[in-house]
């Protein structure tokens, strides 16, 4: 446990001190601070456009944030050979792995509790009679999208293991597109009685294999037309549980590759 | 007791695009408890292979290798040894002491001060607090070697632990491996500085494309040097004298130069020579140095085997094949 706290830790340490993922929260901050101020607001219903813009854009720069912040993780510890000096210690491969990727989630955690603070600055300015009841609703939006981002982190560390970068920044954000905009079209499709077995098998494997980031947009009502929550909390707990699964799922992946990766 | 390290047959091959690459072959290392071992070869003879095969970073194809007695890679193994890489590069955002207690983390030790004195015996006792992107190639090679030190190992692995280093970082990381040896530690070290080796090896083995050349005590392997001895006034018919199969004989103007084996007493030849009126102007005893050994080695070797000499510059990493094309054989 030693071991995967202390390399987590580094790897926050690290990974708050990369240039271009402060850029990139820095311009993620910089749309919150003028969002107010930017024309596509309309008159009619500004606040509701205002919040799911904001939401639209810590969901965004968290994605990028965590893409490239979880590609380089390994690789960059190959290149620079700090991993030999950390595998020859009485450190396993899985500690390594779990320990990288806790670490991220540790730093895009940071990033995004930067980021909702500053959304949260803004509404209160924006809405000085705002109760914390509404900003704790408006904070609901960023939880869902950490844990989102959690698991897109640990498909980015499953893919690292043994795809290059470039590689594995292309595949993260291609299966991150798809499980946001078309899970639920494939949930649809797999649930439709008149189409073809073949098709509907086909639907149901992408459907299960794909992670379905699109539940965790939980302020996206077009998303999630056709869901009726019976009981909020179980619905979270159990989008929790779907996460936790994914993510145990994904690292045993990574951790059974990397456990033979010659490195 | 056993041996610090053991290999057998050990084999590392690769399959590439171009076929099957044996990056070592056949290798039997013995190093034996509480000696400097010196592991000697050109670029891409596969030292840093076996070094990492030794540390359980990557696995042979085939054969065995052992560490202080168990499996190489055991983790059980990793709390006593420890390994120094070439050119390591540490968190630079880390002070020194931030390095070593995280280092330390990793052995579950929580003693900052031994951190403290470990950095202070490698002279960085003023340098702790100042982070690593400020310290010199000198210093980082010493806060490796003190990281290195934190669990007290029974073994270290230095690749290349003075390459690139001024002549006093060279000469105090030098003192300080003389030292591990007085403390009863064993030291593998893989090294081009062909005369730290020798002056602070007490065996080596030389590799050259992955395969053992040489094994053995220094002093073994660089037995048979040569005496010189010239002279002057001296006779043909004296010279013809000394002449054999093993004792060359030339004239340069009219001094004799005579090249004899060490392992004969030159007594008897400078007797004769005063004994006709010759002068002796020295006697120079050449004693037979590693490089020459292996350069001797690697050449011979790659003659028998057809092959080109190796350059001794370039990148010092073994010739692993790309990511992309390599795919390990047997494991």
């Amino acid at each position: 446990m030693n071991a995967i706290l202390s390399i987590a830790k580094t790897t926050i340490g690290e990974a708050i001190r990369r240039k271009v993922l402060l850029i990139i929260l820095l311009i993620g901050v910089l749309f919150l601070v003028i969002a107010p101020g930017l024309n596509v607001l309309s008159a009619r219903s500004s606040f509701a456009v205002l919040i799911s813009f904001t939401l639209g854009v810590i969901q965004l720069t968290g994605a990028v944030i965590a893409i490239v912040l979880t590609v380089y993780l390994i690789p960059n510890e190959i290149e620079r050979r700090t991993i030999y000096t950390i595998l020859c210690k009485p450190v396993h491969r899985w500690q390594f792995v779990l320990g990288k990727y806790f670490g991220a989630v540790g730093a895009l955690g940071l990033m995004m509790l930067l980021m909702t603070g500053i959304l949260l600055l803004v509404f209160k300015i924006m809405q000085p009679t705002a109760t914390f009841d509404v900003l704790g609703e408006i904070a609901r939006g960023p939880v869902f999208f950490f844990i989102q981002m959690s698991i897109l982190a640990a498909v980015a560390m499953c893919f690292s293991v043994f795809a290059s970068p470039i590689v594995n920044f292309f595949l993260s954000g291609g299966v991150f597109m798809v499980g946001t905009l078309f899970s639920p079209v494939f949930q649809d499709l797999a649930n439709n009685q008149n189409l073809a077995g073949p098709v509907k098998m086909a639907a149901t494997a992408i459907h299960t294999i794909l992670p379905n980031f699109a539940q965790y947009n939980i302020q996206n009502p077009i998303i999630n037309q056709g869901v009726t929550i019976q009981s909020e909390q179980l619905y979270y707990v159990g989008l929790l549980g779907y996460a936790v699964m994914y993510i145990a799922g994904l690292l045993i992946g990574a951790i059974l590759i990397f456990d033979r990766r010659e490195v | 007791m056993s041996l610090a390290i053991e290999t057998n047959q050990l084999t590392k091959t690769y399959k590439t695009r171009a076929g099957q690459v044996s990056v070592v072959k056949n290798l039997d290392l013995q190093v034996e408890r509480g000696e400097i071992f010196g592991f000697l070869g050109p670029n891409g003879a596969g030292k840093t292979t076996t070094i990492k095969i030794l540390l359980g970073i990557i696995y042979g194809t085939s054969g065995w290798a052992k560490v202080l007695g168990e499996e190489a890679g055991d983790i059980n193994v990793h709390k006593k040894i420890s390994y120094l890489p070439e050119k390591p590069y540490y968190y630079e955002h880390m002070t020194g002491m931030e390095i070593m207690q995280f280092y330390a983390s990793l052995f579950g030790i929580k003693d900052k001060a031994q951190c403290e004195r470990l950095l202070q015996r490698v002279n960085l006792g003023m340098d702790m607090n100042r982070p690593i992107s400020q310290y010199s190639k000198g210093m980082q090679q010493r806060v490796g070697l003190a990281q290195s030190l934190l669990n007290d190992p029974e073994l270290l692995f230095l690749d290349e632990p003075t390459g690139g280093l001024d002549p006093i970082a060279h000469i105090e990381i030098r003192d300080l491996i003389l030292k591990f040896r007085e403390e009863g530690r064993t030291v593998f070290i893989s090294s081009h500085e062909l005369s730290d080796v020798e002056r602070i090896c007490d065996r080596v083995a030389i590799i050259n494309k992955g395969e053992l050349v040489h094994q053995g005590r220094l002093e073994d392997l660089l037995a048979g040097g040569r005496i010189e001895i010239t002279a002057s006034g001296v006779t043909q018919a004296l010279a013809d004298k000394f002449r054999s199969d093993d004792v060359l004989v030339s004239f340069k103007g009219d001094r004799l130069i005579v090249d004899m084996p060490d392992s004969d007493s030159p007594n008897e030849m400078l007797d004769s020579i005063r004994s006709e009126k010759g002068s002796v102007v020295s006697v120079i005893p050449r004693r037979k140095r590693l490089e020459d050994l292996f350069l001797e080695s690697v050449r011979s070797d790659n003659q028998a085997k057809g092959r080109v000499l190796n350059k001794m510059s370039d990148d010092h990493n073994d010739p692993k094949p790309s990511a992309e094309e390599e795919t390990e054989v047997g494991s």
